[in-house]
């Protein structure tokens, strides 16, 4: 009987790590490598006869010029203005986001009742449809004669030219596009309040919207910041919704940049370097992300 | 996002030697110095009198738009293959795509600034002539291109100018400096640039007079160039693509700098009920500034069906399918018989499009851009990415 438990603690030391396999191979094989591999290319000091990186693979031979020039080209060069403007377009998307998005998961998680299935199912509807044929057919609203302008015209307002690099079309697309990675995990935060709370609220006297301020908006504190991390992320490295409803330098964001370099010509070191320098930054907020996590998961406790 | 491209770029294939100095390893083909590229023994032309391969897909790597459906359709039933069609917008894209580990293609159009790059690392290979009789069709200077003398590993597919596209009913009065009008305020908002780096800096030197050496390798002139092309992002708006046969007839763009065969095609994309009169097309008068260039065909060392892929070379030499050709993707073959004049004879060319049909002294005397050194090449790629980044 002892050594038939002997066996069964041995196995189950075995069967936990066993299990973090799966998740360590995916991060190490899709995460891992090809960071390491933009590393390479990003500190690469040669370059082949295509004008492309050699990449570097041993740390030894990681030549840092480029890197340098992209920071100091983003700080105060020719990069800065794409810079601000990814911080502007993700902060107003996000505004957005928050502002259309927060009253849409409240109504579906307090108020929808027997609806909420149907009103879950329309805002994940959208998702039926691929990203890129749902942009081209804001293309065609937006056109100089879409029905976006017959629709103002009607007012008597002047047509709007909308997709000759207009910011104002940009952050529209963009909330639009990430609106739904936004509502969902606000929508399960805001579901998982103790009702009872609330009610305790309104039987100690208080209105329905300080009841609000003071009870749900703190609880759903957590919610909030991970909808907003997770629409943030993709926000920020956004490059196809740009390139469809603008197409000129005046909108350009960073994803831009790294899509010209990687994509459009052989300077994949410049593309490189600007993606660990994104990822730097996503991973600042990300880390305060976390930290904010775990001190909420401490008091928790 | 990024890893995918990144790691392509990473295969062991050609070109993979170290570049240093920011000079080709190979001559650069100049009209003045023209260029035999080599044949190497790793890299010989098919032999004589095999029969053509059938049967599966015959993979051809284009611009967009740029051959006759029809034309390749009649070449696939003839020879029992499925021609199908993998587009670039660019030389850059091209180039990635043909390097891609694992592809094959049958057919590819470099024109002479990416043409002893590709011979150097070994994407193209060379032809056999004897598959090829109709090369004597076009012009002498295209049957011994200075880019290829002996024409070992192109023949000429199209020539083209590079102008300014617009709609005539919206424009009232073009200046005399035509690319002028790109820099227009009124037209905001519906001013477009080629997307294309060569193109739109070297208009930019031409336009405020900094030089006709539009293959500069001095830093100041493009970066002046490029300076006056981030103003266009304020002044008008400007943006930047490759549509300009269909956005100036569409209406979406009022002004687009533009290639020869884009108005000449552009007269299919008119709405219903417009006139071709709507279109117009701006070049400078004289020969000697006039931006030119041309397409060429080649077979990709990677083809398996090298044989099949000469006789669709040959093909497009033959005066009745190149006029075919010519008469959907609006860009003129150098063949002699189909000269400027029998074009417009047999309404190929609307009238007021005349100023798009491509000259022989425009070919001799214009402005061509020329495959450059490395260090100049990341010059004018770097002045690009600084428009691309909104300035």
């Amino acid at each position: 009987m002892a050594e038939s438990r002997a066996d069964h603690d041995h196995a189950t030391r075995r069967l936990w790590p066993a299990l973090a396999l799966p998740g360590t191979v995916w991060l190490i094989a899709l995460f891992l490598v090809p960071f390491y591999a933009v590393m390479a290319v990003a500190f690469s000091g040669n370059i082949n006869i295509f004008g492309e990186p050699i990449p570097a693979w041993n740390p030894l031979d990681w030549q840092f010029a480029t890197f340098g020039q992209v920071v100091s080209d983003s700080l105060s060069g020719p990069f800065r203005e794409a810079w601000s403007r990814t911080g502007l377009y993700t902060l107003a998307a996000l505004v957005i986001c928050v502002g259309v998005g927060y009253p849409v998961a409240y109504y579906t998680a307090r108020l929808a009742g027997k609806r909420r299935g149907l009103i879950l199912a329309l805002i994940l509807a959208p998702w039926w449809i691929n990203y890129i044929t749902r942009m081209l057919a804001w293309v065609n609203l937006l056109q100089d004669d879409g029905y976006v302008n017959k629709a103002l015209g009607i007012f008597g307002i002047a047509p709007v030219s909308w997709l000759a690099g207009n910011s104002f079309t940009v952050v529209m697309a963009l909330a639009y596009g990430y609106l739904p990675f936004f509502i969902i995990p606000l929508f399960s935060s805001l579901d998982r309040i103790d009702q009872r709370l609330l009610e305790a609220s309104r039987d100690l006297g208080v209105g329905s919207v300080r009841t609000f301020f003071h009870v749900t908006l703190p609880l759903s504190k957590m919610g909030l910041t991970t909808a907003l991390v997770i629409t943030a992320l993709p926000l920020a490295g956004d490059y196809y919704t740009n390139t469809i409803v603008s197409g000129s330098p005046d909108t350009t964001m960073i994803g831009n940049q790294i899509e010209l370099y990687l994509l459009q010509g052989p300077q994949k070191n410049l593309g490189a370097a600007l993606v660990l320098l994104l990822s730097l930054v996503l991973m600042f907020f990300m880390a305060y992300y976390l930290v904010m996590t775990q001190r909420a998961s401490r008091d928790a406790r | 996002m990024a890893a995918a491209p990144l790691l392509a770029a990473c295969g062991g294939d050609s070109g993979s030697q170290t570049l240093a100095g920011g000079k080709a390893p190979y001559p650069l083909a100049r009209p003045d110095h023209p260029v035999r590229l080599p044949i190497k023994n790793s890299n010989p032309p098919v032999k004589d009198g095999l029969a053509p391969e059938s049967g599966g897909d015959f993979k051809i790597l284009n611009y967009d738009s740029y051959m006759a459906p029809g034309v390749m359709k009649d070449f696939g039933a003839k020879h029992n293959v499925q021609v199908q069609v993998t587009p670039y917008s660019n030389y850059d894209e091209m180039l990635a795509k043909i390097r891609e580990p694992g592809e094959s293609f049958d057919l590819v159009f470099p024109g002479p600034s990416v043409l002893s790059k590709m011979v150097y690392t070994e994407l193209i290979q060379p032809l056999n002539h004897s598959y090829v009789p109709n090369l004597k069709n076009a012009w002498p200077e295209f049957q011994d291109p200075w880019y290829d003398r002996g024409a070992r590993y192109t023949v000429p597919y199209t020539i083209y100018g590079t102008g300014v596209m617009y709609r005539a009913d919206r424009v009232s009065d073009v200046p005399k400096n035509g690319y002028d009008l790109i820099w227009d305020k009124q037209y905001a908002g519906k001013v477009y640039l080629l997307d294309d780096l060569q193109e739109a800096i070297g208009m930019s030197l031409l336009r405020n007079g900094l030089t006709t050496d539009i293959n500069t390798s001095d830093p100041k002139l493009v970066q002046k160039a490029t300076d006056s092309l981030i103003e266009l992002i304020n002044l008008v708006k400007i943006q930047a693509n490759v549509n300009a046969y269909s956005q100036v007839p569409e209406g979406t763009a009022t002004i687009h700098q533009a290639w020869s065969g884009d108005p000449i095609a552009g007269q299919y994309y008119l709405p219903k009920g417009v006139s071709t009169d709507v279109l117009a097309y701006w070049r400078p008068d004289d020969p000697s500034q006039r931006v030119v260039g041309s397409d060429n065909i080649a077979i990709p060392k990677s083809s398996s069906k090298p044989v099949l892929a000469h006789m669709l070379i040959n093909d497009l030499l033959d005066n009745q399918i190149a006029l075919r050709n010519f008469g959907w993707n609006g860009y003129q073959p150098p063949l002699t018989k189909l000269s400027a004049q029998y074009l417009i004879d047999n309404d190929y060319i609307a009238h007021n499009l005349r100023d798009a049909v491509v000259l022989r002294e425009d070919v001799t005397s214009g402005l061509t851009f020329y495959e450059v050194s490395p260090s100049t090449e990341a010059l004018w790629r770097q002045n690009w990415s600084r428009f691309k980044a909104g300035g």
